[in-house]
């Protein structure tokens, strides 16, 4: 008999990243529904598990499709998978509600850029996927955009709590994205699966996350060309640390 | 992991105590309506200091029905012609 699996590496990896990443981002965000500063807040990070449970619900049967997810079946449901893709940010519950907001503003806003890049993909099942996380995630913006202003601007261990906070996220989310020469990346690019390289895709998403950073007076190492309109880390990325399966940052060794 | 932000003092004047910080203050009154045919009527209140917040707020708390409009007034601006 003939497979019809989809025999991409670089794809079902990709995937994986976001299905786990979705889903520990759910897990995470669910401790805060009842934790939150205020009851609206809760209810916001409610809607916002839910959103993004649902999010990687929808995307784990897809490895189903593919012959690297036929080699262990145990690895394509959530609730028997062992393998780790999702940022080791996520390996731990969020330290306060400012690491809530860094993972909201900077991580779920990170793989909102990646969706926005794989709208018009030349793989339907992520193109639809992607046009519906892309809608949702709109919310899940205004809301990260609303507290980072809010924690800056109150000052104080609050604004410091914060800066801590991006801190731990900064430099992970935007290794996600991979080194520009990144294979699996490039594939998925050169696939018409994308339509940014990794260079693009964090310049894009830098062109997010700054200016609402600047409003606050929170500088990040970061230069933004006028002329070209691209944004650029100024500083190198721990890409020694990095993992390029997993996208995900290891300890020093 | 590196601390790679660089924090400039914070726009506000003083640093806000943190529970006056992360407490909201702002009552927004929520008015929605299912049909277009429907006036708007009041289906709640929300509580937000930042008006993108409290719309976040609102659709998240009010997301019962599928409304075709929902608007947020603040209530510092409803004026009591005649008081109960």
């Amino acid at each position: 008999m003939v497979s019809t699996a989809i025999d991409n590496a670089a794809l079902f990896a990709v995937l994986s990243s976001l299905a786990d990443n979705k889903q520990l981002l759910g897990r995470r965000y669910a401790h805060w529904s009842n934790g939150a500063p205020s009851l609206e807040a809760a209810v916001a990070a409610a809607a916002m598990t839910q959103d993004e449970l649902g999010h990687a619900r929808t995307l784990y049967p897809l490895l189903e499709q593919f012959e690297q997810g036929q080699a262990d079946l145990t690895q394509l449901d959530p609730m028997t998978r062992d393998a780790r893709y999702a940022l080791a940010a996520l390996d731990h519950e969020f330290l306060g509600w400012a690491d809530f907001i860094a993972a909201n503003f900077l991580l779920d806003t990170a793989l909102t850029t990646f969706f926005a890049a794989a709208q018009d993909s030349s793989y339907e099942p992520l193109r639809a996927r992607a046009r519906k996380v892309v809608q949702e995630e709109r919310l899940h913006l205004t809301h990260g955009e609303g507290w980072v202003a809010r924690l800056a601007n109150a000052g104080g261990a609050v604004r410091a709590n914060l800066v801590e906070a991006l801190g731990r996220w900064w430099d992970e989310t935007l290794c996600w994205f991979g080194p520009d020469d990144d294979p699996t990346m490039r594939r998925l690019y050169d696939d018409g699966m994308i339509d940014a390289t990794p260079d693009t895709l964090r310049s894009r998403y830098l062109a997010v996350v700054m200016p609402v950073l600047s409003r606050v007076g929170l500088d990040e190492p970061v230069s933004h060309d006028e002329a070209s309109g691209e944004w650029r880390p100024t500083e190198s990325l721990p890409w020694a640390r990095w993992d390029a399966t997993t996208r995900r940052l290891g300890v020093i060794s | 992991m590196k601390r790679a932000t660089k924090s400039k003092a914070a726009p506000a004047a003083a640093a806000t105590p943190r529970r006056d910080a992360l407490t909201e203050t702002r009552v927004w009154q929520v008015y929605a309506r299912q049909k277009y045919e429907e006036p708007l009527h009041e289906i709640g209140a929300i509580v937000a200091d930042d008006v993108e917040l409290a719309k976040v707020y609102a659709r998240s708390i009010y997301d019962e029905f599928a409304w075709v409009e929902m608007t947020l007034i603040p209530r510092e601006h409803i004026v009591t012609v005649i008081a109960s």
